[in-house]
């Protein structure tokens, strides 16, 4: 498995399938809430991502329903896809908590006596 | 029509930017993300889509290309060239033995050896006229080159499905010949037939590498028609016209030139133009008669490839690849003043290097399955 951290969108991506399966639509939109409203990806560019995912076995095909004539096939997160995210999530809590910790100290050494 | 109607095909034509297998698998499901995406009464993409969806299909594309054996028509494409390439070399070399044969006499095994077809004394004459160092390094590089023993050589191999000495095989042929070239003051941007001959054999490396098809032998070769008579017929074109070389210099006897010359239309002036469309002295009308029967046959083939399936015009593409390296070494020729050697021998070597590089790349990445199912490409509708 790779230990590359996961790009900003696959994350996302991997996060809004962390729940239940979902489809292309709804994976859209769920990065969208997810991130705030700050990363919306088009449909060209998150097809791309799955395909991608895929290919890593990160993600793959749950059921295909039809809707208003039209197929919607959902993914859904596979057991090496939750690993990788769960891995990703520890690395940036690490690098969060570190982050704060080095903060606050560097808060109280200026703030405090000398 | 509904807007919606006009928006839909304005989608699915630029969905047409990616690849057939694509989408075959997620045209209907992308399409149905954008019209959900859509706002009320769109009437054409945005010009975020404009430029996504193209990306986007160009990122499928490369990655496709990358993934080389994962994309099942290339998969097959490449095993189906590297298991016709060597084969397509025995016939052309057959039918150069047997074409210059009937012309000249055979010659000694020696002659065959070195590839001198219809020139008898060849080999000995070589000694004669050279310092032995200078005829024995020629007469190795034409062996390897021009001669039958190495294609017939790697056909075994290739056939047996011993790939990766197959493979070993067809990347020494054009180092040694690298080697012997370059430290004997050889000048590679001078015979770019040579040199197309060389690429062959390096993609055919490359080819075997990456195609675990290939391991299963002459069994891997379905029968493709449009893809063996386009090697046939290539192989019959070179050894009997030089293939696409009368194109940019063909040998015109000067007896069917003379009696030839009142037939053409006009006289083109010699030089390049002259050169490029082989017209020779005797004209269009010649080049026309010599060659007009032998193209119309090349592009008839060419077109039922084209139209008879992905995989057959895959196998177009990776055949043409030596041919279009070849052409690229033949206008470097054409330069006047001539290339220093020094930068026609790298501008020949370098198409050899990448490819033999690749070749290397491959080999030295995951191991596939050598089973008949090559395909590794994701399965997304592996779902229910």
């Amino acid at each position: 498995m790779s230990d590359r951290p996961l790009r900003e969108p696959t994350f996302l991506i991997l996060t809004a399938l962390a729940e239940r399966p979902q489809h292309g639509y709804g994976i859209m939109t769920d990065v969208e809430r997810i991130s705030g409203g700050r990363v919306k990806l088009r449909p060209g560019t998150l097809y791309a991502a799955l395909d991608r995912v895929v290919a890593e076995g990160l993600v793959e095909a749950d059921r295909e329903e039809v809707v208003g004539g039209r197929v919607r096939r959902y993914y859904r997160l596979t057991p090496p896809g939750s690993g990788r995210l769960a891995a990703e999530v520890e690395r940036l809590r690490h690098n969060a908590s570190v982050a704060a910790k080095r903060l606050r100290l560097g808060t109280q050494a200026a703030g405090g006596p000398a | 029509m509904s807007t919606g109607g006009g928006l839909e095909a304005s989608y699915r034509r630029l969905l047409r930017c990616y690849p057939a297998w694509y989408r075959g698998q997620h045209e209907e499901e992308i399409l149905g993300v954008l019209m959900t995406a859509a706002r009320p009464g769109q009437r054409r993409p945005g010009v975020r889509d404009w430029a996504d969806l193209p990306w986007s299909a160009l990122k499928i594309r490369a990655r496709t290309v990358l993934r080389g054996a994962a994309s099942q028509p290339w998969a097959d494409a490449l095993t189906q060239f590297a298991v016709l390439l060597p084969l397509l070399l025995v016939v052309l070399r057959v039918t150069e033995l047997c074409v210059g044969g009937a012309k000249n006499g055979i010659g000694s095994p020696a002659d065959i050896l070195i590839g001198a077809y219809g020139d008898p004394g060849a080999y000995t004459r070589g000694f004669q006229l050279n310092p032995f160092s200078a005829a024995l390094t020629g007469n190795v590089t034409d062996a390897l080159t021009a001669g039958p023993l190495p294609p017939l050589v790697l056909a075994v191999l290739v056939g047996l499905g011993l790939r990766r000495a197959a493979a070993a095989l067809a990347a020494c042929v054009p180092l040694a010949f690298l080697t012997i070239a370059l430290t004997n003051d050889y000048t590679l941007a001078g015979g770019p037939r040579t040199d197309g001959i060389l690429y062959a054999w390096a993609l055919e490396s490359l080819a075997l590498l990456a195609s675990p098809g290939t391991a299963r032998g002459w069994k891997a070769l379905r029968w493709r028609p449009g893809a063996l008579l386009a090697a046939g017929t290539a192989a019959l074109s070179v050894a009997v016209n030089g293939g696409f070389w009368p194109l940019v210099a063909a040998p015109i006897s000067i007896q069917r030139a003379r009696s030839l010359r009142l037939l053409g239309p006009g006289h083109i002036p010699r030089g390049f133009l002259d050169r490029l469309l082989g017209t020779g002295p005797a004209g269009l009308g010649d080049w026309l008669l010599a060659q007009g029967t032998l193209i119309a046959l090349i592009v008839v083939v060419i077109v039922i490839m084209l139209v008879s399936s992905p995989v057959n015009r895959r196998v177009l593409v990776l055949l043409a690849v030596p041919f279009a390296l070849e052409s690229v070494i033949y206008a470097c020729s054409l330069v006047n003043p001539p290339l220093p050697a020094a930068v026609g021998n790298t501008i020949a070597t370098l198409p050899l290097l990448v490819i033999l590089m690749a070749a290397i790349a491959v080999s030295m990445g995951p191991q596939r399955g050598a089973g008949a199912g090559t395909t590794g490409r994701p399965t997304p509708s592996s779902g229910p």
